[in-house]
């Protein structure tokens, strides 16, 4: 029998051990009340009931077509049994007679032909010793293991005879006749007593105890299969005979119910696993890359779904409503590309750069009407902008918050090297990997790590060259600093040149300069991770230590990088506040001379409409800086994915091509394929969201950019890793380096904010373009709302709120709260590791108890073992009975059951044997798992 | 035109790969560079430099002495690709291991691996040496012979090795090698040892060792002994010889025949 069948099996009959254990009770009462009932129609539920059972599996079909052949037989029988109780007192002796004649040639398997009209008599005194017969076989069975055993498969051994010869000549009489003798031996449940059915039924509990406690039996594995076998049949044998009526359908169905209830789960969760997105993909690459990579794609996921909600937001909230209440293109000023920019308004490269028609559009800040409520619905624009844009960052943060908090509590028990060697000998596995190749590296890697764990210890213990590591790493340092400094003042350089082109005008040009400061910080951003990480070779630190390391480093860059731009921008903004103050003025002074000169025409026409292309108007500078967001994280893109279709796709290419004609191994040398750089994508995601964020408040659009990035990235990305990267060489586990992940996130999420904060709060917004133009400040437009919108005691209420006198005990309060909690965690984090030193001493202890228990074990069973060889020797001598006796009393406690089911042999009760030894087992099972 | 901060950016890049790969610049320096500035100033090929330099800095009839100054020249002075003196232990141990009575070695360069395999040979041992080039055939005879092997050990053959293989049962009365060295072109490791295989010179325990399998590198000659079942094989990690960086390997076959 395979393997996988017989495992079905066993959790089959598992399956049955539970419902049955519940129906137990109602069995026993619907035996006695529904004994003397009709017969047939019993048995045919029976069949039905046995014919599901059946079902359950495949290889048991064969079985079933035999249980099918026995009921005929039975029924038969049975009949046969109803006849020939009439006859019984008539042909009372002459039939004892026979039977006995009978019992002897059943024991020859070639059976005599007899008489067919003594045939019906002689059946009915055959089941009554039939019963006999299985009662003493019982009694065997309670009293010992072994010859229960033995007289079971002798049961088997007969009945398969009986099938054989059922299969072969059914019709013919003589054998039917055969086949009754033998069968006889079998219970029939139908003509038993209550007493008997009770026996029958302990003995299916003994049966279905075997089959739980087979596992931990101390049997050869042949043995084991058989038993298993056998007693599973036998269960299937009797267990239908127990139930009736009622009880035995209910039981039916429950178990079907229950299995189409496992089907739909397991269904379900399929379902559920299919639903996640992309969820196969990164489980493939899981298998073949280890969870680091993986890790990294999940973390994409996160960050895609984040960026879905603030797409929502903003675009249901923000751009939706402009585009379809607002009022149209074209109707004011701000709506209109300007007279001097309409010829080139629709020039790709102008619309590349976010110029023309797309910048007079819902993408950008300048592009919303400062009314206060906009169409039928009177919704209010300017104040949904401006919640919208709070609202996007306190979801962020506290997503980012939460999700910090679970994977804290995940890893909470934390690292602790007391057992470095252990946790690397049995945690040391990535059980996700399933690419043979990964596999590999993974051995490898721990075989390595094992000799550099080894390596170090002694190591620690020399002592010796720690002065060479730490110079090394304080040198790692120095050159990584130097290189950060020198990046930021090339950054630097750009910027103010780029200040320096702009005033010349951009026209005068080329597209490389004009595009140099993006450019520089891409490649920058590109290849100065790359450095740090022939730099951090220098250091020699455990991979997970330097992943770390190589994220503070490019987090560093980055950080620098992205705020030496806001500086540029920052300085950007004001030279446009100065050019916004000069445009002003001569706004007026142009309106001014304007009406002058309609005035002076002519007093009673109506103000000349101007077009509003042709009006002047001023720089808005939150465009500005929208637009600038927008193109650094298109080129931000573009460069990720040119470096990966040439960084990888086209090396992998020529390396896979070129190898066959090249004079070395391209594979295994010089260029090779390349490895997932785990730390540099996570980076450039966390700081393309830093960028969202910033850029969010004045580029609606960008939360709807990012979306589409993710987007295809994920593909593109998940695409790139399965065809043109190999696995690490060091392959490691990444679980702990996700909370560090998000607490990057979390600080640049508040690095993030913090300029765009700044810019909000203390720079006035422009005057003619946004929906904040013409009030003093961004946030005024609450104060307005609360004003008009709002019944005059919440206004009332929220400027005592707003009182200092209240926000300051407030602030206090909170702290103070932050306070009692931190204390709190912190003092149950002592426990926790008292707790944990508790548990490791009580563990030693049990040890040694242990220890102590098996060795005294071990004693008692080598005296036994040497009293057994004597009374063996004393049996030869032919006076074993007592000296077995005084052996056994002197065996240890671990031996008692047994010695006790050696006392009970005289008990004529049916002491089973099974629930003493269970007992031993079920009790002792703990106590190992313990240890 | 691209502006000078853009190529400034790309001083990172160019700096990684500077460090990332400086032992392949030192080799490319060292064996090519180098290489073609003394033949050009000298005059005299490569081989006939070492020659020089081990003639007057060895003492004749000493293998490990030459073996030394052979070392001191390749590390030092200038670069040859001999097995070197790290690899050269491993070849060695099997050497011991092994004690073959009949080895072969393609490619004998200028006799560095030959007076190495020499000097590891059990008593009767007999070494047969495939060079495919004359000169570096004199050189190498010449050295063999400062280190005092004659013809009964080691025997020198000038000749591409897939001329010899097929005629070595003839020519050479050879019925079973049981030491084969590789180190000579590396995309010959594949043919030559299928030619082996298919004059059936290799018995039940003949070992192959080859040199250099991961730099230069022979991935079909790697990629043939996985798939083929004949080899009980694996791959001695080492550094290219006289370099420390550059990682390289030595295969070791050991021929199991046809189960």
């Amino acid at each position: 029998m395979p393997r996988d069948s017989l495992i079905a099996s066993d959790n089959d009959a598992d399956i049955t051990l539970e419902f049955e254990g519940g129906e137990e009770g109602g069995h026993k009462e619907r035996r006695h009340r529904e004994k003397r009932r009709d017969g047939s129609k019993d048995r045919r539920k029976r069949g039905n009931g046995r014919r599901r059972q059946g079902s359950r599996s495949v290889e048991r079909e064969n079985e079933e077509e035999r249980v099918g052949e026995r009921e005929k037989e039975r029924k038969r029988r049975v009949k046969k049994d109803q006849e020939a109780k009439k006859r019984d007192k008539e042909e009372g002796d002459r039939a004892q007679t026979r039977s006995e004649k009978t019992a002897k040639a059943k024991k020859n398997i070639k059976n005599e032909k007899r008489r067919r009209s003594e045939k019906e008599g002689e059946a009915g005194e055959r089941t009554e010793k039939g019963k006999k017969k299985v009662q003493s076989a019982k009694k065997e069975k309670s009293v010992n293991h072994g010859t229960k055993d033995k007289t079971h498969e002798e049961k088997k051994k007969k009945r398969k005879k009986v099938l054989e010869t059922s299969s072969e000549q059914e019709t013919s009489e003589e054998d039917s006749e055969d086949k009754e003798d033998s069968e006889d031996e079998e219970v029939k449940p139908e003509s038993l007593s209550p007493e008997e059915l009770e026996k029958l039924k302990e003995a299916v509990d003994d049966k279905k105890k075997l089959i739980q406690s087979l596992r931990g039996k101390p049997w050869p594995m042949k043995k084991k299969l058989v038993t298993l076998r056998e007693s599973q049949e036998f269960l299937e044998k009797y267990e239908g005979a127990l139930g009736k009526g009622k009880g035995r359908k209910l039981y039916a169905y429950k178990v079907m119910m229950m299995k189409k209830w496992m089907k739909f789960q397991r269904d379900f969760e399929n379902f559920k696993t299919a639903c996640i997105p992309w969820e196969m993909k990164i489980k493939e690459i899981e298998s073949h890359f280890g969870s680091s990579v993986a890790s990294y794609f999940i973390f994409l996921r996160w960050m895609y779904g984040i960026n879905m909600i603030l797409f929502g937001l903003t675009f249901g909230l923000v751009m939706v409503p402009e585009a379809l209440m607002g009022r149209p293109y074209g109707s004011i000023p701000r709506k209109t590309v300007p007279r001097a920019e309409e010829a080139s308004a629709m020039d790709f490269a102008v619309l590349w750069d976010f110029g023309g028609y797309a910048q007079y559009s819902v993408l950008f800040y300048g592009f919303y009407s400062n009314q206060r409520a906009i169409g039928w619905l009177k919704f209010r624009m300017p104040l949904s902008y401006f919640l919208v844009g709070v609202g996007t960052v306190a979801y962020s943060y506290m997503v980012v918050i939460r999700t910090m908090a679970r994977n804290a509590n995940e890893s909470g028990v934390g690292d602790d090297n007391s057992f470095n060697f252990s946790w690397k000998m049995f945690t040391s596995w990535d059980y996700l990997i399933g690419n043979p190749e990964t596999a590999d590296n993974k051995f490898a890697s721990i075989t390595t790590s094992f000799k550099e764990a080894i390596l170090e210890e002694q190591e620690s213990r020399k002592d010796d060259n720690i002065h060479l590591t730490r110079f090394l790493r304080v040198l790692a340092n120095f050159l990584v600093l130097c290189c950060l400094a020198g990046s930021g003042y090339l950054i630097y350089f750009v910027v103010r040149r780029s200040q320096k082109f702009a005033l010349d005008g951009l026209e005068n040009h080329t597209w490389w300069e004009r595009n140099e400061v993006n450019m520089v910080m891409s490649l920058l951003g590109m290849f100065c991770p790359m450095l740090f990480d022939v730099i951090s070779t220098l250091e020699n630190y455990h991979p997970r230590v330097a992943l770390q390391w190589q994220l503070g480093r490019i987090f560093a860059l980055f950080l620098g990088n992205l705020y030496t731009f806001i500086i540029a921008l920052m300085d950007e903004i004001n030279v446009k506040r100065d050019e916004e103050k000069i445009v002003k003025f001569n706004i007026t002074m142009w309106e001014a001379s304007l009406y002058n000169g309609t005035v002076s025409e002519n007093f009673t026409a109506p103000p000349i409409t101007i077009h509003p292309a042709d009006v002047p108007r001023g720089p808005c500078w939150e465009t500005m800086v929208g637009q600038e967001f927008v193109r650094l994280i298109i080129s931000d893109t573009m460069t990720t994915y040119i470096t990966l279709l040439i960084g990888d796709f086209l090396r992998a290419v020529l390396v896979r091509f070129l190898n066959h004609c090249w004079c070395w191994d391209l594979e295994a040398g010089f260029p090779s394929y390349s490895e997932f750089d785990v730390s540099g994508n996570v980076l450039g995601l966390i700081f393309n969201q830093g960028m969202i964020w910033m850029g969010a408040f004045y580029a609606p659009c960008l939360p709807a950019l990012n979306v589409l990035r993710l987007h295809v990235s994920m593909y593109l990305q998940c695409w790139a890793v399965m065809c043109c990267n190999v696995p690490q060489e060091r392959v490691f586990k990444a679980s702990g380096s996700n909370n560090f992940y998000m607490a990057m996130l979390l600080v640049i999420l508040f690095l993030s904010t913090l300029p765009a904060i700044y810019t909000i709060v203390t720079i006035p917004p422009s005057f003619d373009c946004g929906p904040f133009s013409g009030k003093n400040r961004m946030f005024d437009v609450i104060q307005e709302t609360l004003e008009s919108d709002f019944p005059a005691w919440f206004s009332k209420v929220f400027s005592y709120a707003s009182n200092p006198g209240l926000v300051l005990p407030f602030i206090l309060l909170m702290v103070l709260a932050i306070y009692y909690l931190q204390s709190t965690s912190k003092s149950y984090k002592e426990a926790n590791v008292e707790l944990k030193k508790k548990l490791q001493m009580q563990n030693e202890e049990n040890k040694k108890k242990n220890k102590k228990a098996a060795q005294k074990a071990l004693m008692d069973l080598e005296e036994a073992r040497k009293v057994a060889l004597e009374s063996a020797g004393h049996q030869r001598n032919n006076n074993a009975s007592y000296q077995g006796q005084q052996a056994r009393e002197m065996q240890p406690a671990t031996r008692v059951p047994r010695t006790i089911n050696h006392r009970s042999h005289g008990n004529p009760g049916y002491l089973p044997n099974f629930p003493l030894q269970n007992e031993t087992m079920i009790r002792r099972a703990p106590s190992l798992q313990r240890h | 035109m691209v502006s000078g901060a853009i190529a400034l950016a790309f001083l990172p890049l160019l700096l990684t790969l500077i460090i990332r790969y400086r032992y392949y610049f030192v080799l490319f320096y060292r064996a090519v560079l180098v290489r073609i500035w003394k033949d050009c100033i000298t005059g005299l090929s490569r081989e006939e430099r070492a020659y020089q330099y081990v003639l007057t800095h060895s003492t004749p009839g000493d293998p490990d002495s030459i073996l030394d100054s052979f070392d001191y020249w390749c590390s030092k002075v200038e670069y040859i690709s001999n097995i070197g003196p790290k690899k050269g232990k491993i070849l060695d141990r099997m050497l011991m291991e092994q004690s073959p009575l009949t080895v072969l070695e393609l490619g004998a360069h200028c006799g560095y691996s030959t007076i190495r395999i020499a000097r590891a040979l059990p008593l009767g041992g007999r070494l047969y040496s495939i060079e495919m080039d004359q000169t570096n055939a004199a050189i190498a005879e010449k050295i063999i012979r400062l280190a005092g092997f004659d013809d009964d050990t080691v025997e020198l053959i000038v000749n591409p090795s897939d001329e010899v293989i097929p005629r070595l049962r003839s020519d050479y009365n050879l019925e079973r090698v049981d030491f084969v060295f590789m180190d000579h072109w590396k995309k010959c490791y594949l043919p030559d040892l299928q030619m082996l295989e298919e004059c059936g010179l290799l018995g039940k325990g003949s070992v192959i060792l080859a040199d250099n399998v991961l730099f230069p590198g022979a991935p079909k000659f790697l990629r043939y002994i996985r798939k083929s079942g004949l080899y009980e094989w694996k791959i001695h990690r080492a550094t290219l010889e006289y370099s420390k960086g550059i990682r390289d390997g030595m295969a070791e076959l050991v021929f199991q025949g046809i189960k």
